[in-house]
Formats: structure tokens, sequence, C-alpha cells
């Protein structure tokens, strides 16, 4: 699989404001996608991670400020275009009655095609590839509706990796799922920072955020108040501001990065 | 074409000629065979001649015509609407027509056609839940629940409409109000066929992001398959199919929401299966037709009541089914 990440390519907001309705959920906000790194979007409920995922990824649009490709607003770029460099994996997706687990990932393979052109000469391969990267590759002829949620995530996985784009969004990807699935998933965000893709994905456990991301973006009512290492970024008191928690920040004994252990009532 | 769809596609054709073929052939007046062979070298008798050009013909296009459009139409809106239960009737579009063609009786009588005031009846209703939804065709629930509202007035305007106002010609519009094949002509089907293919390429280029569409608006969107672009799309498609339906059959309930759902049984994949709708409508449309023209019990009447029969019990399958899966 081709990730080309050579420098000139961008993903990032530029003074945007998003808005439902009238509140703004995000106000003048800036930010560039790091290059080739899996970075972990962090911050209280509420905060406009989600909407800052989702205006990267076109679904919503700026009110004032843009999301930018390669410095072109995304608004002007052609969709298919688009969607051959950015992915998004929605936080609930929405499973076609029926549907297999290579026909899902096939999916991923939209982008490429035209009403003229609905199969190329790589599609089978690049399947195959991401059905073998996830682990799904014995579960392609069963059906998705029939898979437990830890499997399902993988050919969700599958078919953002079958898109084989540059930049990967990921809303909420470890939600829902129990533990040994959510470090399951964690790994395949690595492994796709280690094929050179930029990985963006909102997470909720600080953490595994931590752990497993080499850059964390910390957000706040609609602000991003922190970026850097989760060594730079995860202290007591960003803590104690961001997440209204108490907390001691201890050393992960596993990786050595930082823990967040919430102080014990008394 | 996906691998089943091809054979699939020309068993629901050979059944569609065959059952064309019965119908044509049935009864006293029958043509058969042969007498085709003879009418198409020109050497018919005008029994035969009569039979074909004005009787039984014409009603056969016609309904294979108008099967295919609601069949279309029941594809497109069931798959951006992402509702099983959708067709272009649930967002008012068979009422619709039905209040237009009474409301143009009842001002108009003899100015306006019906067939023309089933078509602005139609227009008006989807304009208002266009209109009314305040984002157009964008958001399915909104248009279906708008749908509704604006389906029960209209059929509140025919309601009022045949019961005070047309007592007299009550019996008369009532063939068009469920929609029937009887008198067609064929310009009918001339008209029905044209309207398909003059739609069938955009259709055609309609069909590659409608198939993303069964995945939600934002996976869709994040494909490539712009979801409201697409979904605004494939209802004006699936209205304009359904209104020319209407236009020359009346307002047949039911075919447009049940064809799809016998395509999707047969391949068991995904997708809108166009093609396959639009045949198994073509095909309910023969049938029913053939009932009502040689079938003792059912003879004569509307074929609508034949497909509305057909299509409640169908109905009523499919929420059984949908209820117990819930359940399960």
């Amino acid at each position: 699989m081709s990730a080309a990440s050579s420098q000139s390519t961008s993903l990032s907001l530029e003074h945007a404001t998003v808005a439902y309705g009238e509140r703004p959920v995000l106000d003048g906000l800036d930010f560039a996608v790091p290059h080739g790194r899996f970075t972990a979007v962090i911050g209280p409920n509420g905060c406009g991670k989600s909407t800052m995922l989702k205006t990267l990824a076109r679904t919503l649009r700026p009110r004032a400020g843009a999301a930018l490709l390669d410095g072109r607003p995304l608004g002007e770029w052609r969709s298919k275009a688009v969607a051959r460099r950015i992915a998004l994996l929605p936080q609930d997706p929405v499973v076609p009655e029926g549907i297999t687990v290579r026909a899902l990932v096939a999916r991923g393979r939209h982008p490429y095609h035209s009403p003229w052109r609905q199969r190329l000469p790589g599609d089978d391969e690049a399947v195959d590839a991401a059905l073998a990267a996830t682990g799904v590759a014995e579960l392609a002829a069963q059906s998705v509706e029939g898979l437990s949620g830890g499997q399902r995530q993988r050919v969700w996985i599958a078919m953002v990796l079958a898109q084989d784009t540059e930049f990967v969004l990921l809303d909420e990807p470890t939600s829902f799922l129990d533990v040994a699935h959510q470090i399951d998933v964690l790994h395949l965000c690595q492994d796709m920072r280690a094929q050179g893709r930029s990985v963006l994905a909102v997470l909720h456990d600080l953490n595994q955020a931590s752990r497993y991301a080499d850059h964390l973006v910390v957000m706040h009512a609609g602000s991003i108040v922190a970026t850097g290492s989760p060594a730079e970024v995860l202290t007591r008191d960003l803590v104690a501001d961001v997440f209204d928690l108490d907390a001691e920040i201890a050393a992960d004994p596993q990786s050595g990065t930082p823990m967040v252990v919430p102080l014990r009532r008394g | 074409m996906r691998a089943r769809t091809l054979p699939l596609a020309l068993l629901l054709t050979s059944a569609i000629l065959a059952g064309g073929l019965a119908t044509l052939a049935w009864g006293e007046l029958g043509v058969r065979l042969p007498d085709l062979a003879e009418a198409v070298r020109g050497e018919a008798g005008t029994k035969t001649v009569f039979v074909l050009e004005r009787l039984r013909g014409p009603r056969l296009l016609v309904g294979i015509g108008a099967g295919l459009a609601f069949g279309l139409a029941g594809a497109l809106f069931q798959t951006v609407t992402r509702n099983p239960l959708g067709s272009p009737d649930v967002i008012g579009l068979g009422a619709g027509a039905g209040a237009g063609v009474a409301l143009a009786t009842l001002f108009a009588p003899g100015l306006v056609p019906a067939p023309v005031g089933a078509v602005l009846g139609a227009g008006v209703a989807i304009g208002l839940v266009h209109l009314s939804t305040g984002l157009g065709f964008a958001s399915p629930a909104r248009v279906i629940i708008t749908g509704i509202g604006v389906s029960a007035m209209a059929t509140a305007a025919t309601q009022y409409v045949v019961a005070v106002a047309l007592r007299d010609s009550s019996t008369q519009l009532a063939g068009y109000l469920v929609g029937t094949l009887n008198s067609r002509s064929l310009g009918q089907a001339v008209l029905i066929g044209v309207i398909l293919l003059v739609l069938a390429p955009l259709l055609a280029l309609l069909a590659h992001d409608l198939r993303m569409m069964d995945l939600g608006d934002q996976l869709a969107d994040a494909l490539g398959a712009r979801a409201v672009r697409t979904r605004t799309w494939a209802i004006l498609l699936s209205v304009l199919l359904a209104a020319a339906g209407v236009a020359v059959a009346g307002p047949i309930a039911f075919v447009a929401l049940s064809a799809p759902h016998i395509a999707r049984r047969m391949v068991g994949s995904p997708g809108p299966h166009l093609v396959l709708s639009a045949l198994v409508g073509a095909l309910i449309m023969v049938l029913a037709d053939f009932a009502v023209q040689h079938v003792g019990p059912v003879q004569d009447l509307p074929v609508g009541v034949i497909t509305a029969g057909f299509g409640g019990v169908y109905l009523g399958y499919l929420l059984i089914t949908a209820w117990k899966k819930a359940d399960a």
C-alpha cells in the first residue's frame, strides 16, 4: 500500500468557526494535522473534539475561516479527490443490511471509481491487504451483522485502509468496545502510522491516549489548550484545569509514558 | 452488474414476456403467437389489429412501462431515505395526484384532462413537502413526516370532492383514484417509454454514488458520494418516474413500495438494485393486469385494487418479520 507522506501535503484548519445553530462549537480554531504521526485528540465531553474531526473530514463546513487540504479549501476540491486523501470513520457507522465483510471493505475503493470505471485492477489487492492487515481475512465471506463489536470495528478499519489515504480520521474508535478490543484498535492505529499515514483519533481514555499515541491535542471549550508529546502535555495542572480532576501523574509501568491516576476521595 | 443480477434480470424479463403473451392470448379475443407473427408482417386480420392496437396492446405496454417506473421510483426512494417503507406514495405523490384529478374535475370539468390534473397535484404535493421540511430533501426523517402530513391533507381534499361535490361522476373518478389500465392508448405507452428512455442515462450515472448511501451520510460523504446531493437527485428522479407512472396509469398503490423489497430478497445483497426493482415492478403490473382481464372474481376491477391488495398483504408480512427480528 502506498501512503505518500511528503511534507508538501497538509490538512489544517485556519481560524475555523463551526457552529450548530447559534452556538459556536469551535471558535476561530487553528490546527494542522501532524504529519506521519498518531495523534490523539482528548478533552472533556462537548469540548468540540468530534466537531473538529468532522470539519477536517468535510462533514461540517466552517461558518468562518477554512478547512484546508494542501492549503486549498476542502470545499473547492472534488469530493472523490478529497476521499482519496482523507478517510473518516464515524463514531457509529451504519452497517448495510446483509453485507459481507469483503463487500463492506471493498466500499473503501469507491473514491477511485466512477460511473464509467466501477472496477480497477488494484482493487482486489487493496481489499486483500486491508483484510490481512486487520486480521479479518478469514471472516471475508461472513455477514458483518453477525460479528462481535470488536470484529466489526476491525472490519471498519479495514474499509478505511482499503481507501488508502494519507490522512485517517477516527471518531472515538474505541468507544463501545471491551478493553482488549480497545487495545487492538490502538495497535491498528499504530500500524497505520507505521505505514506512513497521519492518524488523528478522538479518544476518551487519557492513559490509552498517552501510551499509544505519539502526539496529543488537548481541547477545552472549543479551543486547543495544549499540544505535544504525552510527556510534555499531561501534567497535574492540565488535568485539573481541563478535566476538573485531581490526579497524580505517574509513569506507566510498561511504557514509561505519563499515567493519570485520580486521587482518592478524602 | 453483479454476478447474480444478470441471470435474475433474464429470468424476470422472461416472466414479463410470458405474462404479457398470456394476457394477449387469453380468452375469446385472444391474440396468439401465430396471430402476432402475422401482425408483425402486416398481414393480420382487422380483429387482431383492433385487439392489439386498441384493446390489449396499449394497456400491456402502459402496464409494463408504469411498472418499470414505479419499481425504479421505489428503489431510489428507499435507498436514499434508508426507510424500507419509503416510496413516493409515502410523501404524498399518489394522494396528491388523486387530489389533483378530483379538484381538476370539480373546478375545470372538461378543461383539464385527468392525467394533467394528476401530475399537477403530484407536483404540488411534492413541492409542499420540499418547502415544509426547511431542508429540502436533505433529511429523510423530515421528508417522510412532512409527506405523511401532506398526504393526509391531499386525501382529505379528494374525499371532500368525491363525497360532496362529485356524487354523479365519482364512479368514473374512482378508476383514476386507485389507478387503472382500462382504455389506454398507444400514445400513453409511447409517453411512458420516452420518459423511461430519457431518464435511464441519469439513473445509470446516479447509481454509482447511490450504492454508498446505505452506509449513512457521514461515510457516504467520506467516500466521495456526496450524500445530500445524491439524495436530492434520487428523490427528484423518483418523483418524476412515479409521476410519469401516475400520468399514464393513475396512482397505482404499493408497486413502488414492494418491488424493491422483492428484488432485494431475490439478490440477497445490499444495494439499490435499480434494474431488478424495475423488472419486478413491471412483472407485478403484468400479473395484476392479467388478473383483472381474465380471472373471474376480480375481473374488470381497476388494476390498482389488485396491487393494493397484494401490496397490503406484503406490507403486513414485512412489518411482522421486521418486528420479529427486532424482538429476537
